[in-house]
């Protein structure tokens, strides 16, 4: 913690969320049909864990996984997919940061939990829907009818974003696992884990 | 995605500095995307507006197709959720609906996405962070991750290869391997040039300690200025509004 | 003048992880404005004396070092290394990994940026450089779209930019074809005419010949030999042979070969043979590959040679039928494959193996592609190949040279009739090289091996034939 990052680390930081987001990336092509859109907070957490354990092994100061959380906002506003997903990621970053800190950077145990918190950055991309949502399904009633908007209320109603936030945390939690148990399985018998 | 932040430099059209492409990009999120400011009509007309500008950027940048394309697709989706919609009825209507809905609220930060993706370099939008102050800590790493994007998908294309070769086919055996498949050889080799890559950095002098220099020449023209005026309009409006000026 | 910039007390390094030293008790002073080679087999410790002395070693690499080792007066213990890259630069082998930056200009100047030069010095070292490499036709390019030569040249630029007095470089050439390694003779002889310093790991010495003033052969962790440039370079190659060193002193230049499809003996084999139809490829209406038809006897070894971007990557990408919108054929024993079947006859072992290993062991590994699981068949070739003791370790896990044999058996069993080899030998030593040949001179008569190599000594000791592609043509075909 007093260490400094040096270059190395800012490097690594850089090279691993390249890593994770051409993964999760290709993984929410998939997804892309608009209608599966929510499934992306099951999927991007289960393929990201492999990556994110990974980079924990090269994680011994504090700050890392904050701006890796930050990174991903970053590359989220430039692509314009949203803003919301730097506002929450800087926050959740700084969190799982102090999680994974918290058991001196060598707990696989809060390496998994700290994992599900950073996931919440993807959770952050759907807030779009939810906020100031009413106002601007007002001006879609024109459009299609209100008969419709209500339709569409109920297929993703407003309280929904508590299974997308519980969704996120709980995949995020078993692609930690699972990323642990890739490492064991192949990364540290190829030497880079 | 290999083709991020590398603008060609000798055929680009208009250059915008990037601070201006941020502060269009963060108008569009929060006003055409976000809907701040909808109860106000001036500011849902001029958001909508702002929906376009992407697209005229796009033009300016001299990025032909993907101003075709992107401009194209706005078109149709607007028309179909215009004309098609209303028409239609059931569950079709509930399909299109979320997919126009959808879309149409995403796309215009995507152009815009795809516009300064497109019309920028890496060295630029370095040196524009650092004109703002933002620490090294951050630049660094951004520096390298677009650097590497390009070297995770040539080793991406490499594997899909090399399982093309092998004939390796797993449907009806476990999905959770052919992730695995890909995954592993991919991790392993992208950490490998990973960590040459930081070695030939550090011999290069890359540390934390000092104050790097970036001779990347950006600063502001005219067209900036009225990259920031479009920018800032609709805030404008609304604060107006908020004080009573404007109805 | 002849003043020592680099000297090494008593050095022993031993990495973390690893049971034996690397290094032990060296003792070894390097002049100012000397050429030094060190050269020796794989894991002689030549790598780990160059970054001994650009200091990645120990402030990047983990490990217990004993002994002092000065340069320019710094201690390499205590100095951070970026004062010590102010001092002296580095090229590596890899100009794929390399480069931190993605346009050639940002590159060249990425150094000076770090020693937080102000912009105006910054932007005349830049003006200078691009003047003195003569590198205005590379100038704000994208460096994704450079060759291997180009890469290295800026490489070569961005180092010279900080203007070091000493310059290492760790196997420059192994990715490079001949004519790129003709620029970087040139470039390192501009710096010995400043008198910078240069010391060059590296298993190919030709090139060398007359720039180097001293070369060091290092043995396990040891020196075992010292020697001047000359007394090395007058030596035979068996003599060179014989310590471990490769030499292609008597053999011909590779590209000197006339372009065509011919037998190396001159005798042309006639009998059952591969035929390749419409071989033609443009890619963006620039033609990459135009061989109208060609016969490959079955069972030959085939070099396949040509300078960088001639077409030899296209041409076996197409035989592999990786090539999308590629419509040639291939006929064999009377049955045609088109490109998607031929994905089921050939198999290329890739220059970077880790690409094509996937499985948990390498039993499991090599039986992944088999058509009916047959483990005795399996077992068999493993023992065949030596790999049979390592038949449950991860594959990655493995060594270069096992990875290499393990691909080779998952590709045979796979029932692929064509393997093709790219670049199976790039920086590999004497010994390693002399196995490869003898492991692809060792394969079932049935098997047809195509190699993209510009190694002339493998060329030598395993292919009966060689293919020499020109821009996308063969001239002649002699059989």
């Amino acid at each position: 913690m007093k260490e400094k990052l040096n270059g190395k680390d800012l490097i690594n930081i850089g090279i691993f969320s390249a890593i994770y987001f051409v993964i999760v990336f290709i993984t929410a092509m998939l997804g892309m049909v608009p209608i599966l859109y929510p499934m992306l907070t099951v999927i991007c957490p289960l393929v990201g864990g492999v990556v994110y354990m990974l980079f924990l092994t090269r994680v011994k100061k504090f700050g890392m996984i904050w701006i890796m959380s930050i990174l991903m906002g970053i590359l989220m506003l430039i692509s314009g997919m949203s803003w919301y997903a730097l506002a929450i990621g800087v926050f959740s970053g700084l969190i799982a940061d102090l999680i994974f800190k918290s058991g001196n950077y060598g707990s696989s145990v809060k390496g998994v939990v700290s994992h599900a918190v950073f996931s919440l950055w993807i959770f952050g991309n759907f807030l779009l829907f939810y906020l100031n949502h009413d106002s601007y399904m007002k001006t879609r009633e024109e459009m299609v009818g209100k008969e419709y908007v209500d339709k569409l209320n109920s297929l993703l109603p407003m309280w929904s974003w508590v299974i997308l936030l519980a969704a996120t945390l709980i995949f995020g939690l078993i692609g930690g696992m699972i990323g642990k148990a890739m490492l064991k399985k192949h990364l540290s018998k190829a030497g880079i884990a | 995605m290999a083709q991020l932040l590398s603008a060609d430099l000798t055929n680009r059209g208009l250059v915008l500095d990037p601070r201006s492409k941020l502060a269009l990009m963060l108008s569009i999120v929060f006003f055409t995307m976000g809907g701040v400011g909808s109860d106000i009509k001036a500011v849902i007309l001029i958001s909508k507006l702002l929906g376009l500008v992407p697209i005229i950027l796009l033009l300016t940048a001299k990025q032909w197709k993907r101003a075709l394309a992107y401009g194209g697709a706005y078109a149709v989706l607007t028309l179909v959720s215009l004309e098609l919609l209303p028409v239609l009825n059931g569950g079709i209507k509930i399909i299109l609906t979320i997919c126009c809905i959808g879309v149409l609220r995403f796309m215009p930060g995507l152009i815009m996405g795809a516009y300064i993706l497109s019309s920028t370099t890496v060295s630029e939008f370095i040196a524009a962070f650092h004109r703002m102050h933002i620490p090294q800590q951050i630049t660094i790493p951004l520096s390298v991750m677009f650097r590497f994007f390009p070297t995770v998908m040539e080793e991406m294309q490499a594997i899909n290869s090399a399982m093309k070769m092998r004939d390796i086919r797993l449907f009806g055996k476990n999905a959770g391997k052919l992730i695995e498949y890909r995954l592993i050889p991919m991790l392993v080799c992208s950490v490998n040039i990973g960590q040459e890559l930081s070695a030939a950095a550090l011999t290069r002098g890359l540390s934390n300690k000092k104050k790097r220099t970036n001779i990347c020449r950006i600063g502001f023209h005219l067209q900036d200025i009225a990259a920031f005026v479009t920018a800032l309009l609709p805030a404008a409006v609304m604060i107006c509004n908020r004080f009573g000026v404007i109805a | 003048m002849s003043s020592t910039v680099i000297s090494f007390q008593n050095v022993s390094f031993r990495y973390t992880n690893c049971e034996s030293r690397s290094l032990s008790d060296v003792t070894l002073d390097i002049k100012k404005g000397e050429c030094v080679l060190l050269c020796g087999a794989s894991g002689c410790g030549k790598t780990t004396v160059t970054r001994l002395i650009n200091g990645l070693i120990p402030h990047y690499c983990e490990g217990e070092l004993s002994g002092s080792v000065n340069v320019c007066g710094m201690d390499i213990k205590t100095t951070p290394i970026e004062t010590v890259s102010e001092q002296v630069g580095s090229i590596f082998q890899n100009p794929r990994s390399q480069f931190f930056c993605v346009d050639t200009e940002s590159e060249i100047v990425f150094g000076c940026e770090n020693m937080s030069l102000p912009e105006e010095e910054i932007r005349r070292r830049l003006e200078r450089t691009v003047e003195r490499f003569a590198l205005q036709a590379l100038q704000s390019r994208s460096i994704f779209e450079l060759s291997g030569g180009e890469k290295q040249k800026i490489a070569c630029a961005g180092v010279h930019c900080m203007y070091p007095d000493i310059i290492v470089m760790d196997e420059p050439t192994s990715n490079l074809d001949l004519d790129a390694i003709d620029g970087l003779r040139n470039i390192i002889a501009e710096w010995k005419a400043d008198g910078k310093t240069i010391v060059i790991a590296e298993h190919r010495l030709e090139w060398l010949k007359g720039l180097c003033d001293r070369a060091i052969l290092l043995k396990s962790g040891g020196i075992s030999l010292e020697i001047t440039g000359d007394e090395l370079f007058a030596r035979s190659k068996p003599e060179m042979n014989a310590i471990g060193l490769r030499s292609c002193a008597d053999l011909p230049d590779h590209l000197d070969l006339p372009c065509g499809f011919f037998a190396k003996d001159g005798r042309g084999a006639v009998g059952k043979a591969l035929h390749l139809d419409n071989f033609r490829y443009s890619y963006r209406s620039k033609t990459a590959l135009d061989i109208k038809s060609l016969d490959i006897p079955v069972g030959s070894v085939t070099a396949v040679v040509g300078h960088n971007g001639a077409g030899k990557s296209t041409f076996v990408k197409c035989l592999c039928g990786l090539q999308k919108r590629f419509k040639g054929t291939v006929t064999t024993d009377g049955k045609k494959y088109r490109p998607r079947q031929m994905l089921k006859i050939c198999c290329m072992v890739m220059q970077d193996v880790n690409h094509q290993l996937f499985a948990e062991t390498v039993l499991e590994e090599v039986m992944l592609g088999m058509e009916t699981e047959n483990e005795e068949q399996a077992l068999d070739l493993l023992k065949k190949l030596d790999l049979f003791e390592l038949r449950d370790r991860h594959p990655m896990s493995l060594s270069g040279g096992q990875k290499q044999r393990t691909a080779i058996a998952s590709a045979i069993l796979a029932g692929k009739r064509i393997l093709i080899f790219d670049e199976p030998t790039s920086g590999l030593d004497y010994n390693s090289m002399v196995q490869t040949a003898k492991l692809i001179g060792s394969l079932d008569k049935d098997i047809t091996v195509l190699i993209v190599t510009h190694d002339m000594e493998l060329i030598e000791r395993c292919c009966t034939h060689i293919l020499h592609i020109e821009n996308g043509r063969i001239d002649e075909v002699l059989l």
